[in-house]
């Protein structure tokens, strides 16, 4: 989501607990509201678009709308999830918990087959996600860390609180996570910027970290990120490829978003003075020759004000070859950006050497006029499910939809 | 609560003559017309005028409450367990009913500057031309004057939880006089 500095904040609504509201002593944030707006667009009414906070029967999503290449099909394979971001399943599918920033909750849906039940586990939270490793449940909210043990058959009892082992920053702009289990048993968490543009207040924004399990062995492992909402390793070469969206106005053209590429701990990727490929940021970085320097690249852009969610290299045996190691990318859709932009998934294809690719959508249909900002969804993650179709969550109507493909029948 | 009942099933009745043919009032607004007045306008100090507000910015503001992220435990209370269906009709039934300004007359000098700030503080760019609010950013416009300070006040104290953190942030730095001054002009304003 991007945003004025604190100000223009969230689409949805940003939350706090009320506990945790009052306990906080009354710091008051920076004078964000100005931050980043030049006077030339001081008369825009450009602001966040509103998410939906009420359920939406599955009789009420326009599926038939969507637009796929051939032979692939969309499906609703969940509804009534109102404000679904990220998904995690168990190993054997059975059950996915699915994440939500404004309304507080964590769902888990138990797939049975040909239907899904969707309950809540968790409510009250500030922006949670959740992430499945190790047979546990992991609920990341804001400012709080929940381990469900023995979760491998649904979350079952108390959480057990981890808070305190992972070192949370407060400030909430930009502070949703998405998190992921890796290969190497460490958990990836992202802290964004907590503004449109600024130096961040402290040196623990702007940056993705991996932890343990039990939030020992903090690192730092990317800076200059200025709010990732995504990310995935590539199957072939391991390495961790991030979803990063780009400040918000300087106008309909951008600077883009970015879809970068991690080949060692401890790169930079340009945050706040260097945006998409070399765009040097007029507010913190005018006329500075250096704003790019050492600044990774992104392998691509990904259009401006996007707002790039979720990525997911395909592996599966359904698609044809050619989606193999590719990766489907959500593109939720801008608000800051007088003609609207985004509202699909994309096909991200990378050149051999990985160092740049081609940009395809695959899923359209969400966004029926870019000028009066008419769309009834809002793609948010992926997950790909054992027989090789793809799932999309939709924030705006809180659903799942599910793509499959079967080859058109040779005439 | 028995009082609070009895008061709301007068104002129902009140709502209903004054609505005439728009004779499908949810059930459930009984409760709210109460304390929120029965055509939404608010007769009761420290209490919101919900009239003319967006439908989204309602549904919004009742979800979250009843989820117990957000409003007073009073609120918290009317909502829990109330089906989305319900929230929806409630929010369509008080965004169609007329706003109605404070028809008290205005100290020209107060509301001028109340204009002013809020100019230079851009509030329009959010709550929309005429303060008339839109999507999930709530009405200013007849909203109660008391309330609107009060409110204001909370925000930039971050006495206010639940709500979208982007108020606070705008209303950093801003001194309470200068919110005495907005309430004034916002609740004059049709």
């Amino acid at each position: 989501m991007r945003t004025k500095a604190f100000a223009l904040a969230a689409a949805s609504v940003l939350v706090l607990s009320v506990q945790a509201a009052f306990a906080q002593a009354p710091a008051s944030p920076p004078p964000a509201w100005h931050q980043g707006k030049p006077p030339a667009l001081a008369e825009s009414k450009l602001a966040p678009l509103a998410g939906k906070m009420t359920e939406t029967p599955a009789s009420e999503i326009p599926i038939s709308k969507l637009k796929l290449p051939k032979g692939f099909k969309a499906e609703i394979w969940a509804s009534g999830l109102v404000g679904a971001r990220a998904m995690t399943m168990n190993d054997d599918q059975t059950k996915m918990w699915v994440g939500t920033r404004g309304i507080g909750r964590v769902y888990e849906v138990s797939n049975e087959g040909d239907k899904r039940t969707v309950k809540v586990l968790a409510e009250k939270l500030t922006q949670p996600t959740s992430v499945y490793a190790n047979g546990a449940l992991y609920v990341f909210a804001i400012d709080k860390v929940l381990r469900y043990d023995n979760a491998a058959k649904g979350a079952t009892g108390q959480p057990v609180d981890m808070t305190a082992a992972f070192d949370l920053p407060k400030e909430q702009h930009h502070n949703w996570k998405y998190v992921r289990f890796g290969a190497d048993k460490k958990l990836y968490v992202p802290f964004g910027a907590p503004c449109n543009i600024c130096e961040p207040p402290t040196k623990e924004y702007a940056q993705i970290r991996r932890y343990n399990l039990d939030g020992s062995g903090k690192e730092v492992i990317a800076t200059g990120v200025r709010n990732t909402q995504g990310f995935d390793w590539h199957p072939k070469t391991g390495e961790l490829w991030f979803t990063d969206h780009g400040r918000d106005w300087l106008g309909d053209k951008g600077p883009e978003d970015e879809l970068n590429r991690l080949s060692k701990p401890g790169q930079n990727f340009g945050f706040p003075y260097c945006h998409a490929k070399g765009y040097v940021d007029p507010d913190l970085a005018k006329g500075n020759k250096n704003a790019c320097k050492d600044v990774t690249m992104p392998v691509t852009t990904m259009g401006p004000h996007a707002a790039v969610m979720g990525i997911h290299f395909y592996t599966g045996s359904m698609f044809p070859k050619e989606y193999q190691d590719v990766a489907f990318v959500a593109r939720k859709g801008s608000w800051n950006r007088e003609v609207k932009f985004g509202f699909d998934v994309v096909t991200v294809k990378p050149s051999a050497d990985g160092k740049s690719a081609k940009v395809t959508p695959f899923m359209t249909g969400f966004l029926e006029d870019p000028k009066t900002a008419k769309f009834w969804g809002r793609p948010a993650y992926l997950a790909q499910l054992k027989d090789g179709s793809l799932l999309v969550s939709d924030e705006q109507l809180g659903a799942i939809y599910r793509i499959s493909y079967s080859a058109p029948a040779k005439k | 609560m028995l009082l609070v009942l009895r008061k709301g099933r007068w104002a129902l009745l009140a709502a209903l003559f004054i609505c005439g043919a728009q004779a499908q009032v949810p059930e459930r607004a009984n409760a709210c017309a109460a304390c929120h007045g029965a055509d939404g306008n608010s007769a009761l100090a420290g209490t919101p005028s919900i009239a003319g507000q967006p439908k989204v910015f309602l549904e919004n503001y009742l979800v979250m409450t009843r989820e117990g992220i957000r409003g007073s435990q009073v609120m918290q209370g009317l909502l829990k367990g109330m089906p989305d269906k319900d929230i929806v009709a409630l929010a369509v039934h008080f965004s169609k009913l007329k706003s109605k300004p404070n028809e008290e007359k205005a100290d020209p000098k107060l509301f001028g500057r109340g204009k002013d700030i809020a100019a230079k503080n851009r509030c329009a760019s959010c709550h929309d031309t005429g303060f008339r609010g839109k999507e999930q950013m709530p009405r200013l416009a007849g909203q109660r004057e008391e309330f609107l300070a009060e409110v204001m006040l909370q925000y930039r104290q971050n006495r206010r939880p639940g709500g979208d953190t982007m108020m606070n942030a705008a209303l950093h730095g801003i001194p309470e006089a200068d919110f005495k001054a907005l309430a004034h002009y916002f609740s004059r304003l049709k």
